[in-house]
């Protein structure tokens, strides 16, 4: 079933490829370990059969149609993923016509790490309830029958219950061992300003040292530039290489948002987001 | 066998020298001439560079920033840099008020091999705040006026407000054998000067190649176009001499930053011919 | 004859040792394995393959002050940071003892970095030979090897019901603890480690370095400072000054070539801006600029930055196609 995909996946490109509708194809193919899988360029159709598709595909390949906003592009994008594709449609970074987007009807990925794939599905699947893209051109692989999902927001909850003194110290901990390697923002198809805050120097937001306090305003002011725009793809968490749990922060803020304004990032490229408008009679939040 | 280190760390290069600022002049609406004066006596008389190396300046509380010394060290009238505010740690800088404490670390870097040049008739090209670097070499060739064959000055800028160095203008012009040509990208009502781009007036002008040294300093796509201009005058590469800027966190050779291809602006040069850049693997 | 120390009298000399240096050993914390000062012995992990973070930051810090700004009465004082107390750094392995022998050659060329000069001379490295290297180790193919005591001061490799101890400094030598006692005992065999082709790569690299290989690597790159930070012999850094209220110091942080105003200057300007200028940049140091000036490669092999590529990007698999490129492109 899931080699079927890649080879479905594979003929698309091809197709692609040699009419010249596209000039690259974005996809995935095995890693050098083996065992997980890595982004993959196709730009000749002599390599759209290194393409594959598993449960080991995790990475959100939309954060690079950023990298080619003028050329176009085919890409290989998950439910979850193709938010991304709106997000970045919605907030004009990128141009419909010159993206063509080949979806996977998703049944769930695994967690992985080097030379490794887990038994189960990520936790953060085992949650979805979106398993058919929201935008694409081309649709491969069959959704799972729907299910109703079950509480999303267990461990947000769980965090909400804890007094701040105690949530202070338990977000104090992780971001001690941040070493501001960005890499969770640069993997992030939300994160693509020219100049990110973190380094302007004038006005200087944030000064150079990797310490507790720094660590800490970098984090915060990461997850808030997200608010109404993250589509919960957990590439932040995935790619921390001191394992900083960014979707409970990222979460908490997604339930926000959503309790306050019903609103859910990506489901639309047309929606207007939350932080993008004001009107007179919407609740705040603060002060209530 | 016992590992040596620890016996020849007593200075510490990331240490600058304290330094009182003496002097600020405006050269340009955005150009500062800072005059800084070592506040160790002995140090003071000591410190030794050459037309084409360059120090750190130190903002205490914002950073440091690599800058061309643009002064010459046989005139005892303290250390001096052009500042361009372009930054915070240059506008840190600018904002300083004589008898500010601040911090100089160096010198740094290779320089202009002038006793090389003997003899031999110097073009010098500059373009905005590139002639910084450029003014101690003019003011040690007219020193040594005797020494050299024709000078040939060129400084351009954007507009005549961003030409640095006018109060040398003079003294420039008024020394034997020396041209001085001023040109703007945009004049004013004032300006009766040449209105052309560096390489044009280089074009125009077109000094010889004979027994000379062109020496060009300025934004990298000036020189670029300065470098084609006279080597379609037939000037060799090496006798076309550049001084480059990188971003430099140490002019130690440490922080890896400075390098183009395997060269380090900071150790390797700053001054570089241009038979030894066209041997660089990167652009610079 | 061989030196011998029992697991019992090891633990009570690192306890002797926790009383009199700061001790730093792998221990884990939030599920990952890092080195960090110890205040048991229980804490440190023997059996471990590789640490998340190499030990450079013993030396070379994430974040550390050069010099605190003192100003008193209109008179300004720079204040230099000083290392004062000794470090016993224990449970390193060879290879990380080699990428502290690499950045030697940056960090103490004169004139030397001197807080890097003083964590070093104040720094004892107690090393154990690796025993268990990963897939995706390389070390014997970058001139280090599993059980090569050559860059540590003291080496102890596990057998029998203690540790044959290898002083291989008069430093080490020093520390030793005088239940150190002679006996016959052989050294385990050191396992073998998958070779990747590395013979002659510096020379082979000045010939692919316009090849569009390096931006279609880059393709794949996210541009993270996640390699740059894992890597025991990345030195890059930032200088910077920390102003808090009244305090002013002079701050040193880890950077990283890959960062996208790493070569930017004031005004914008950056002759490094492609992407693929940048990765290129990342293997070109490490396998052609390094070794040229300071004749040896600036990598260990210790395949940190394999392991912890978001997008797999792997150096093995780089020196490889770069073997291939170079003998299509011919000399």
């Amino acid at each position: 079933m899931r080699q079927e995909l890649g080879q479905q996946i594979g003929e698309k490109a091809r197709e692609l490829l040699s009419s010249g509708v596209v000039e690259c194809v974005i996809g995935y193919e095995r890693a050098t370990d083996g065992v997980t899988a890595r982004p993959l360029f196709v730009y000749g159709v002599e390599d759209v059969d290194r393409l594959i598709f598993d449960d080991t595909c995790i990475h959100n390949l939309t954060r690079y149609l950023l990298n080619r906003r003028d050329k176009n592009t085919a890409v290989v994008a998950k439910p979850c993923d193709s938010r991304a594709i709106n997000l970045l449609l919605n907030e004009k970074q990128i141009e419909r016509e010159k993206v063509f987007i080949i979806g996977v009807a998703c049944q769930g990925v695994v967690e992985t790490r080097w030379n490794q794939a887990g038994e189960t599905l990520q936790a953060r699947c085992q949650l979805c309830s979106q398993h058919t893209p929201v935008v694409y051109d081309f649709l491969v692989g069959e959704a799972p029958p729907e299910q109703p999902p079950p509480e999303a927001y267990a461990d947000v909850l769980e965090m909400e219950a804890r007094s701040a003194a105690e949530r202070e110290a338990f977000w104090q901990e992780q971001f001690d061992r941040c070493i501001r390697c960005y890499a969770c923002r640069q993997v992030c198809p939300g994160c693509y300003c020219s100049e990110c805050f973190v380094e302007q120097l004038d006005p200087l937001w944030v000064g150079i040292r990797i310490a507790p306090a720094e660590n800490q305003i970098w984090n915060t002011i990461r997850a808030f530039h997200l608010v109404g725009r993250c589509i919960g793809c957990n590439e932040c968490e995935r790619v921390c290489p001191l394992n900083i749990p960014l979707s409970l922060l990222n979460r908490k803020l997604e339930k926000e948002v959503w309790e306050l304004f019903g609103f859910q990032a990506g489901m639309s490229a047309e929606a207007v987001p939350p932080f993008a408008t004001f009107e007179k009679e919407e609740k705040l939040g603060i002060g209530e | 066998m016992f590992r040596s280190w620890g016996q020849k760390l007593e200075h510490n290069p990331f240490i600058p020298y304290l330094a009182t600022l003496k002097g600020k002049l405006d050269l340009t609406p955005d150009i500062k001439l800072l005059t800084l004066e070592l506040d160790d006596p002995g140090l003071r008389d000591n410190f030794d560079y050459r037309p084409g190396q360059f120090a750190f300046l130190s903002a205490f509380g914002v950073g440091e920033a690599p800058f061309g010394i643009v002064s010459v060290p046989y005139r005892k009238q303290g250390l001096e840099f052009a500042v361009r505010r372009i930054g915070t740690v240059t506008r840190a800088l600018h904002e300083l008020e004589p008898g500010a404490s601040t911090g100089v670390r160096g010198p740094f870097g290779n320089y202009f091999p002038l006793e090389e040049y003997r003899g031999k008739n110097m073009i010098i090209i500059g373009g905005g705040i590139g002639m910084a670097p450029l003014r101690p070499v003019i003011n040690t060739i007219l020193h040594h006026r005797p020494d050299y064959g024709e000078v040939l000055i060129i400084n351009g800028a954007r507009t005549p407000q961003d030409l640095v160095f006018a109060p040398e203008f003079n003294l420039w012009r008024g020394a034997p054998g020396t041209t001085l040509e001023l040109t703007v990208d945009r004049g004013d009502e004032e300006w009766e000067g040449r209105v052309a781009l560096v390489p044009d007036v280089v074009k125009e002008l077109a000094p010889s190649p004979q027994n000379a040294i062109a020496i060009t300093c300025g934004p990298p796509i000036m020189i670029r176009f300065v470098l084609q201009r006279l080597k379609e005058l037939g000037f060799a590469d090496n006798q076309i001499v550049t001084t480059l800027e990188s971003k430099m966190k140490c002019g130690l050779g440490k922080c890896a930053r400075c390098n183009i291809g395997d060269k380090y602006i900071c150790k390797d040069g700053p001054v570089f011919t241009f038979e030894q850049i066209s041997g660089f693997m990167e652009q610079f | 004859m061989t030196r011998f120390i029992s697991k019992k009298d090891l633990i009570t000399w690192l306890e002797k040792l926790i009383q009199e240096r700061i001790l730093i050993a792998p221990t884990t914390k939030n599920g990952l394995l890092l080195f960090q000062p110890v205040s048991e012995v229980e804490d440190i992990v023997l059996d471990f393959q590789n640490t998340e973070l190499s030990p450079k930051e013993c030396f070379f810090s994430a974040t550390e002050t050069l010099f605190a700004v003192k100003r008193e009465d209109g008179r300004t004082e720079l204040v230099p940071a000083t290392v004062d107390r000794d470090t016993v750094l224990f449970g390193l392995h060879p290879c990380d003892a080699m990428g502290m022998a690499i950045n030697d050659k940056p960090f103490l060329a004169e004139p030397a970095d001197t807080l890097y000069g003083q964590h070093r001379a104040r720094t004892t490295l107690i090393g154990l030979p690796c025993s268990k290297p990963t897939t995706e180790c390389f070390c014997t193919s970058m001139g280090g090897g599993p059980h090569d005591p050559t860059h540590l001061d003291v080496l102890l490799t596990e057998a029998e019901d203690g540790y044959i101890v290898q002083a291989v400094t008069g430093k080490g030598e020093e520390i030793l603890p005088s239940s150190v006692v002679e006996r016959e005992i052989v050294s385990p065999p050191p396992p073998s480690v998958e070779p990747v082709p590395a013979a002659g790569i510096s020379e082979v690299m000045e010939r692919v370095f316009e090849a569009p290989y390096w931006s279609r690597l880059a393709d794949r790159c996210i541009h993270c400072n996640i390699c740059a930070y894992v890597c025991p012999t990345c030195y890059c850094f930032d200088v910077r000054d920390y102003a808090n209220g009244g305090r002013i110091e002079r701050v040193r942080s880890w950077e990283s070539c890959q960062s996208p105003g790493f070569t930017r200057i004031a005004g914008g300007y950056d002759p490094r801006s492609s992407k693929g200028a940048r990765l290129r940049q990342r293997f070109y140091h490490k396998l052609r600029y390094f070794p040229q000036e300071f004749g040896a490669l600036g990598c260990v092999g210790c395949g940190r930055c394999i392991r912890a590529c978001p997008v797999n990007i792997d150096i093995r698999e780089v020196i490889s196609d770069v073997q291939k490129l170079g003998a299509k492109i011919g000399t």
